[in-house]
């Protein structure tokens, strides 16, 4: 049973995908039925592996020599982040019925988006480190695809591959890590290396431990890797909603959750998480006041979010961490997804040209400033409120004194962009003269249940907890029911409030604080250049095109300068086998 | 006498040659577009299979014709795999493809006599027959390089292909001279027993490595192989690259391990080298903009990925190594081959068949993804899975590979993998592109105009594609092929 629904999960959407891509396109309607059914089925699939969670391998397909026994382990993260990608994957895709409206080539889209469902959740499932980055790379390939879904814009173009190199590169780390795990143990599979961790030289663990930092930062955009993820914003809406804010972004979170029990005694190695996941936070933050593009300062938030859940987990907040997750998988959902009923009324993603804009779109205004609070950390009702709260508390517990400090700094931030965002959105003087309207079916079928989930999920804390806390024992979580995290929330409530006020006040009083906003140019310049890193990427790109223009001016086309070559050749072999 | 099977699997395709030829000639004489030849070639090479089949079943059989001997170990079955499954989809394709073209009994001939001779140079055990075999191997693809005589670039292509072809080829005869003066004998099992680490062995090994070198494209003997791939009719594009390259790689092998005692550096040459082709390689495809010449130079890379894997296997020992590179070797070849097919399928249905023989460049791509659906998909399968993306087969072979790496724990081979993983990064800084512009929906005026592809053409395409996908999601598949080939080199460089 368990290992059907396993298959079904992974395979359906997979099955789904191809046939999506040779359906034909002058029938929309049935793609659409297809996917949003394939999707559907699939999130049910997630959710009945619920009660068979387990930590044992539930289903291994012996594939043989050295690429050893594919398995599949539905322990408490890998089912709820499933769950997270089918049930998200299932709402985007309804989204898409009224966003894709029209569009052309709505197969390869479909495609795409299932092959990424199924990948996602065959990520998180896959017990065997192959596996793992097996479908590690599947998911950057339907990134990059989806990203630059629109092939005929040329900054969509850049940003797909812009993506694709950077987490390719990144991964490189992850791959070095898998191998040195296979070199040394001479098996895959992930709870034998957790529990043998500790027999590898220091060395090598130390190279697999901040090999797979690097990974989980390329892939959970954090610095100095995050310069990807705005650029990925040329994605259709849906998309940036499901790959780019719920699930995808994610995997890098995950996999330092899921291996931090190997990693956490590597000297230096939690500090370096904690440094990443600050930094990122604060300066995402920043950038983030600084954008005017409603998807932009959304994905900066995205990226300051993941390094709050970077920071709990680098404080030792396993279960904070992927708290956070899954409530900033529903209200970041959200937040996209209402901003893409903004942006598809209005065509345009320009933050000047709106204003004023609930009036006509009471409902997305109502949605949009419910996932706004839940981001800001506005008590008592939102999701995340609770688990920001909760990685606070665990920073406060076990985490350097600045570190805290910077995270709760990031708190008023966040809840200054996030006042500024819905203010310039929704509020105020309306400064496009177009017509707009308000949500479509469809779109409101996604955004309702999401609205819904962004003022509930705090409540499964207690089950959450214990679902992680039953199937996975190499983790040392620190359990919590509702009561136990109220009265920490409680405790770190005292002192966040005051800076989420302050945050707030400093929007409200914007225009008095003029002399502050002057005095911080340089600030908001650095932030609009994205502190550098874009400028080192350009680099890096500059000297490979710079690296292949010398290389081709050996390409003569000249015989004699051909012979030469092999001249040199046979020198450089016999000086090495006279040398050696 | 009785002949072990793998004699008839060769001599069918060499008998079948002239026959070709002849055949084609004289019916061509009374109609001009008498389809006999390629039929007489589809005949051949799939009759070929059955003793293909039966060889299987009968590894390391032997044949002794005086002094010269022929045996078809586990590394000739792979070779004869790729070179007959190649040859016998590219038939299938050149059907449509070379149709109207003036000479095509001349083509099937040639094909059909090159699958014969890469089939045997697996087989040879002497260094002298190994030549043999490679330069007849050699002498059927200058033909096909320089198949379209009328047009200068063809012709430019077929001389320099010729020149450092011939010039590596006497190195390689001054080696065999030398080995047999020393030695008398050309035996490679003899001369392994014999050979000695002195300057005129040492002298021969350096030989070796270059002269088969230049046909499996060491950087820096390289330069010749972007015009050959790009002016070779695309049939001739897709065995150049997929196999005749690999021959050259799988000849080298063959010579070296009669040398193997005389030097410790032969797999950390052929790691230098590996090194030296992935770096370069990928530099020189970044920025072309001619499809064909992208693949062409992205062979260089894919050629460094199985030098690194056969530079650990000689060197540490670690089969992985050597399993990893052979089935990499078999997966390359059905890429690069899909890669060079579907895009020669563009090449002749925009260009070619417009009577135009300009090159496809990146731009001529946009909006086939529409308008050419299967060809679109077969062609981004082959590039993302020669990027190294899975779920395709490249991904698999380049993991084992960088297996076998960290298998060895030496530091610098984990850096050199390390290295390897990086390069394949910057590869997709050039083989994504081709599917972005294949994907885009606004069409370029060729396509827009372009007329409709036959269905035969199509089939190849969409066979090899699924291959790649299967393999990809099964890497295991292949592993009958790959792991006796292996085990071969791993015997005769005594690991």
């Amino acid at each position: 049973m368990v290992s059907w629904l396993i298959l079904l999960v992974i395979g359906l959407p997979w099955l789904g995908a191809a046939a999506a891509f040779f359906m034909r396109e002058a029938r929309p309607r049935a793609l659409h039925t297809l996917a949003v059914a394939v999707s559907v089925v699939s999130a049910a699939c997630a959710v009945a592996l619920l009660p068979f969670a387990t930590s044992e391998v539930a289903l291994s397909l012996p594939v043989g020599g050295v690429f050893g026994d594919f398995t599949f382990i539905p322990d408490g993260m890998a089912i709820v982040l499933s769950i997270i990608a089918t049930v998200i994957g299932s709402l985007a895709v309804i989204f898409s019925i009224n966003y894709m409206e029209g569009e052309k080539q709505l197969g390869r889209y479909y495609a795409l988006v299932l092959l990424f469902i199924g990948a996602m959740c065959g990520l998180v499932l896959s017990g065997s480190l192959l596996l793992m980055f097996f479908f590690w790379e599947i998911t950057a390939l339907c990134s990059y695809a989806l990203i630059s879904f629109d092939n005929d814009n040329p900054k969509a173009v850049e940003g797909g591959l812009k993506a694709l190199i950077i987490t390719q590169f990144g991964g490189v780390g992850l791959l070095a890590g898998a191998l040195i795990a296979y070199g040394t143990l001479g098996t895959y599979q992930i709870p034998v290396f957790l529990a043998q961790a500790q027999t590898l030289a220091p060395a090598l663990l130390s190279v697999m431990a901040f090999g797979f930092l690097a990974a989980a930062a390329a892939k959970s955009a954090q610095l100095p890797f995050h310069t990807w993820l705005p650029s990925a914003m040329e994605a259709p809406t849906p998309i940036s909603a499901l790959i780019h804010a719920a699930t995808m972004v994610n995997a890098g979170v995950y996999l330092l959750a899921r291996f931090y029990p190997a990693f956490e005694a590597v000297p230096g190695w939690t500090t370096a998480v904690v440094i990443v996941g600050a930094l990122t936070a604060l300066l995402a933050a920043i950038m983030a006041i600084v954008s005017n593009d409603l998807k932009e300062v959304l994905a900066y938030s995205t990226v300051s979010q993941l390094g709050y859940m970077v920071y709990g987990i680098g404080v030792g907040g396993v279960l904070a961490a992927q708290f956070h997750l899954l409530s900033h998988a529903v209200f970041k959902a959200l937040l996209f997804l209402g901003a893409g009923a903004v942006i598809h009324a209005l065509g345009t993603r320009d933050m000047r040209r709106m204003g004023g804009l609930g009036k006509e779109m009471p409902l997305v205004r109502a949605v949009f400033v419910v996932g706004a609070l839940a981001l800001a950390g506005i008590p008592p009702i939102f999701n995340g409120f609770w688990s920001k709260d909760m990685i606070l508390e665990a920073g406060a517990e076990g985490g350097p004194t600045w570190a805290y400090i910077i995270m709760l700094a990031v708190a008023g931030l966040t809840a200054l962009y996030c006042a500024r965002m819905v203010w310039m959105v929704f509020y105020g003087e309306r400064r496009s003269t177009a017509h707009v309207h308000d949500a479509p079916t469809a779109m409101r079928v996604a955004l309702i249940p999401l609205a819904i989930g962004t003022v509930t999920t705090w409540l499964l804390i207690g089950p959450f907890g214990r679902l992680f806390g039953d199937t996975m024992p190499t983790h040392d979580l620190h359990l919590v029911n509702l009561g136990g995290m109220a009265a920490g929330a409680a405790a770190q409530l005292v002192i966040a409030l005051p800076v989420i006020a302050i945050g707030l006040l400093a929007f409200w009083f914007r225009d008095r604080l003029s002399g502050v906003t002057r005095a911080l140019g340089w600030l908001a310049a650095l932030a609009r250049a994205d502190f550098g890193f874009e400028l080192a990427n350009r680099v890096v790109a500059g000297a490979a095109r710079g690296a292949a223009g010398v290389v081709r001016e050996t390409q003569t086309g000249q015989l004699n300068w051909n012979a030469v070559g092999i001249l040199v050749g046979l020198a450089l072999v016999l000086a090495v086998l006279a040398l050696r | 006498m009785t002949y072990p099977t793998f004699i008839w699997l060769i001599g069918i395709l060499l008998l079948a040659s002239p026959v070709i030829y002849l055949v084609g000639r004289i019916t061509r004489r009374e109609d001009s577009t008498a389809p006999v030849a390629r039929w007489l070639a589809l005949a051949a090479v799939l009759g070929a299979w059955l003793p293909y089949l039966l060889a299987l079943r009968d590894t390391n059989a032997s044949m002794t014709v005086g002094a010269v001997a022929l045996t078809m170990d586990g590394l000739g079955l792979l070779l004869a795999a790729l070179s007959l499954a190649l040859g016998t989809l590219v038939v299938v394709y050149s059907m449509r493809y070379m149709e109207n073209e003036a000479g095509e009994e001349k083509y099937y001939s040639l094909l059909v006599a090159m699958i014969g001779v890469m089939i045997g140079l697996g087989t040879a055990t002497d260094i002298f027959n190994l030549w043999l075999w490679f330069e007849a191997m050699a002498i059927t693809s200058y033909v096909l390089v320089s198949f379209y005589r009328n047009k200068p670039l063809a012709l430019e292509a077929g001389v320099k292909y010729l020149v450092q072809s011939a010039a590596g080829s006497m190195l390689i005869l001054v080696g065999v001279a030398l080995v047999l003066m020393q030695t008398g004998t050309l035996d490679i099992a003899e001369i392994r027993a014999l050979a000695e680490p002195t300057p005129g062995f040492i002298v021969a090994g350096a030989l070796f490595i270059i002269g088969f070198g230049v046909k499996a494209a060491l950087v820096p003997l390289h330069t010749w192989l972007p015009d050959a791939y790009t002016q070779a009719p695309s049939g001739i594009s897709a065995i150049l690259s997929g196999v005749v390259t690999e021959a050259g790689l799988i000849a080298m092998l063959r010579a070296l391990s009669a040398l193997v005692a005389i030097s410790a550096s032969w797999g950390l040459l052929l790691m230098i080298f590996g090194a030296l082709n992935m770096l370069v390689g990928n530099l020189l495809a970044l920025r072309q903009t001619q499809v064909r010449r992208i693949l062409a130079f992205s062979s260089l890379p894919h050629i460094g990925y199985m030098l690194i894997g056969l530079g650990i296997g000689i060197s540490t020992g670690v089969a992985n190594g050597l399993d990893g590179s052979m089935f990499h070797l078999l997966n390359h070849g059905l890429m690069k081959a899909l890669a060079f097919l579907a895009a020669g399928t563009l090449l002749w249905v925009l260009h070619v068949a417009g009577t135009d023989h300009d090159e496809l460049v990146t731009a001529d791509l946009s909006g086939a993804g529409r308008r050419y659906p299967i060809v679109a998909l077969a062609f981004s399968i082959a590039v993302l899975g020669l990027g190294g993306l899975p779920p395709l087969a490249g991904f698999m072979s380049k993991w084992q590979i960088f297996v076998s790496g960290f298998q060895t724990g030496d530091a610098l081979i984990m850096a050199t993998v390390v290295f390897a993983g990086l390069m394949s990064v910057l590869s997709l800084a050039y083989y994504a592109p081709l599917v972005n512009a294949i994907y885009r929906t606004v069409p370029s005026s060729v396509v827009a105009h372009g007329p409709t592809i036959p269905v035969l053409m199509q089939v190849p395409l969409a066979l090899m594609a699924l291959a790649v996908l299967v393999i990809g999601l099964w890497p295991s598949l292949l592993s009958w092929l790959a792991a006796p080939a292996a085990e071969a080199l791993l015997a005769a460089f005594g690991g």
